[in-house]
């Protein structure tokens, strides 16, 4: 178990941010570049000094402002894979695995580099330069030379961000089960939505040296309660309403569109989720794109509450499918598709298209006070 | 493009300065070679080669060289390897001050090094008296021979190492250190090996430059048969009396000097360099 606060400051940027990781699970820091991640595992790690705050690792205090506790970072059992992983170049392979264990230690690491050589498929590469290596091989050999040394806590700041997204899913499965195995925290550093749901138990918004949210990696991405995350974790369509009238017999509500700087302009209505805001009140309302189906004329019969006649002004390949941009009433609504459903139903620009959804795949956020 | 074919493609496209390019390389390198050879000319065509170079002069002349060349090497990288260090970690405005002040004896000419040290160390020197109270005499001696040659060789270890030191990024000794290993050993096992190229071409030059040293050597050290005349020095003497030692003693500072350029050709290029 890991857990700490710091204060940091460098230079005009300050960081204050508050975290607990559990063995076993991942903890994504998630943010825009900038946030304060990689300061918050720098600071764990012992490479930078905090203000003030209070760092374990392993149960242990390895930072204490007030107690003037500071455990230099070769002695904090810490894990650190960079972003760009600092192989050592003048070492082989083997040699960057094994450089963190002292000659008398070696024997005893014998079997667990030979787990590591075998579970991370890098058998019979021992001598190979590290420019040898693949992207991925690189990627693998950072990962077990941070292992080889048994962390008490395993950093991961970007590890995948110089892969490409078909050899990255493959890593993250394979991550997983080794991170599973080692049986230690593991705090992620990402800004990739996929990545953060694909490895992360928890999750933890950070932007600006400020923690904004926290909880489930599916809750906090899927449908975040702010407007700033939902900025920040990429919810598609982020809209400006008010409530027109409270349906609490199906717990719902209508809202209509607003702009932001005149107030409503009621020429868009959605039904979405009750909430105890009340009729005439401003309400943020988010969509994600993946939950919006498009459909070539009006349902006659459909449990979806919420449809909405548009024509697409753009269509754009999103991997791995497409984003449709259908205008709404002046409103831009952003759709994702499959590649299929694009061709079958010969969408391109000018198409009239009508958006379905449910009123449960709206969320309310809530307007940040600035 | 699997014949693609860098120089050739140069060549094969018209330029207007090509034709004065060609022609200054040739000048260039008849004018480098042309002395060097005659040098080698004139040297194996004497008949008492070996007869000259084993003169006592010229033994003499080349222990002395030798033996001062290898102290001051030793002191130069004893001292200036963690100099380099310090100036490389470090952005203190101090330290960038004293970095460009490495450079001085660079661009100083080095019979003005030799006046200054004398001016320093001499007996009317700065401090010269208080060492004479202690009953030492640095003038006129093989420690001078030394402090000349430190004198102007340093810099071209202490910039080299610098640089070295310089182009390992600290990352590399955050992830050492997480790793466990403590930062007295990151430095052994990583930064140094890191750096290494880099710093033993800065020796290669600065042994160089000391084995060659002459206008301060000769007016802080003198011209002193088996104390303080060094290789070059000889040179100098032999060509009044005696052509034939005076050309096997530059033979053997030429062949030092090819030396010197395989060292820095072979140690100075590693296979991950640029990779860092």
């Amino acid at each position: 178990m890991t857990k700490g606060w710091v204060r940091c400051q460098l230079g005009d940027f300050s960081l204050e941010t508050e975290w607990e990781a559990v063995p076993g699970q991942v903890l994504v820091l998630f943010g825009p570049s900038g946030a304060g991640k990689t300061t918050t595992l720098r600071a764990i790690a012992g490479l930078v000094q905090p203000l003030r705050g209070h760092i374990e690792v392993g149960g242990q205090v390895v930072y204490d402002s007030d107690s003037q506790v500071w455990v230099p970072p070769h002695r904090r059992r810490v894990g650190y894979l960079t972003q760009r992983y600092h192989l050592f170049p003048h070492l082989s392979l083997i040699g960057n695995i094994s450089f963190g264990l002292t000659k008398r230690s070696t024997a005893d690491y014998h079997p667990k580099i030979e787990y590591l050589l075998r579970s991370l498929q890098l058998e019979g590469l021992e001598e190979r330069h590290i420019w040898e290596l693949s992207g991925g091989q690189q990627q693998r050999v950072a990962l077990a030379r941070a292992l080889a040394t048994d962390p008490q806590v395993l950093l991961l700041d970007e590890p995948f961000s110089s892969l490409d997204g078909e050899l990255r899913r493959t890593l993250h499965g394979e991550v997983r089960s080794i991170l599973s195995e080692a049986n230690i925290p593991v705090i992620l550093v990402t800004h990739d939505r996929e990545e953060a749901l694909a490895l992360g138990d928890a999750i933890q918004v950070i932007d600006r040296g400020q923690t904004l949210s926290r909880g489930d990696p599916l809750q906090v991405l899927g449908q975040p309660g702010q407007a700033r995350v939902a900025r920040l974790v990429g919810v598609e369509n982020v809209l400006s309403m008010y409530v027109e009238s409270r349906h609490p017999q199906d717990g719902t509500m209508v809202c209509g569109s607003r702009d932001a700087a005149t107030g409503p302009v009621s020429t868009l209505h959605l039904e979405v989720p009750l909430s105890d805001l009340a009729k005439g009140q401003p309400v943020t309302v988010g969509i994600r794109a993946s939950d919006i189906i498009l459909a070539g004329e009006k349902l006659v019969s459909s449990s979806a509450r919420n449809q909405i006649a548009g024509k697409v002004i753009a269509v754009e390949l999103r991997p791995p499918g497409y984003e449709v941009t259908l205008d709404c009433a002046g409103i831009g609504f952003r759709c994702h598709i499959t590649g299929t459903s694009l061709s079958e139903m010969g969408i391109k620009p000018g198409l009239d298209l009508w958006a379905v959804f449910k009123a449960s795949s709206c969320f309310l956020v809530a307007e940040d006070a600035v | 493009m699997a014949n693609f074919h860098p120089m050739r493609e140069f060549l094969r496209t018209p330029n207007p300065w090509m034709p004065a390019g060609i022609a200054a390389t040739v000048v260039y390198v008849v004018f480098v070679c042309l002395p060097v050879l005659a040098l080698l000319i004139r040297a194996v065509q004497q008949e008492s080669f070996a007869d000259s170079l084993t003169s006592n002069i010229a033994l003499q002349a080349l222990r002395l060289s030798l033996i001062t060349s290898l102290v001051s090497m030793v002191v130069v990288v004893v001292l200036g390897t963690p100099f380099a260090l310090l100036l490389a970690r470090s952005d203190s405005r101090i330290l960038k001050a004293v970095d460009s002040l490495v450079e001085l004896p660079l661009v100083l000419p080095p019979v003005v090094a030799g006046v200054a040290m004398l001016m320093a160390f001499g007996r009317q020197g700065l401090i010269g008296p208080a060492l004479s109270g202690l009953g030492i005499s640095l003038p006129f001696t093989t420690i001078a021979v030394v402090f000349a040659q430190m004198f102007v060789a340093a810099p071209f270890y202490v910039r080299a190492a610098k640089l070295g030191f310089q182009s390992v990024a600290r990352d590399y000794e955050d992830v050492s250190q997480t790793l466990g290993v403590s930062p007295w050993r990151t430095f052994w096992k990583l930064t140094l090996p890191l750096a290494a190229p880099s710093i033993i071409g800065g020796l290669a030059l600065a042994w160089a430059r000391a084995i060659s040293e002459f206008g301060a050597t000769i007016m802080f050290a003198g011209n002193l048969t088996g104390r303080t005349q060094t290789m070059p020095l000889a040179i100098l003497s032999a060509m009044e009396s005696d052509l034939g030692a005076a050309l096997s003693l530059s033979v053997l500072l030429l062949i030092g000097s090819l030396a010197v350029l395989l060292v820095l050709g072979m140690f100075t290029r590693r296979q991950w360099q640029g990779r860092l």
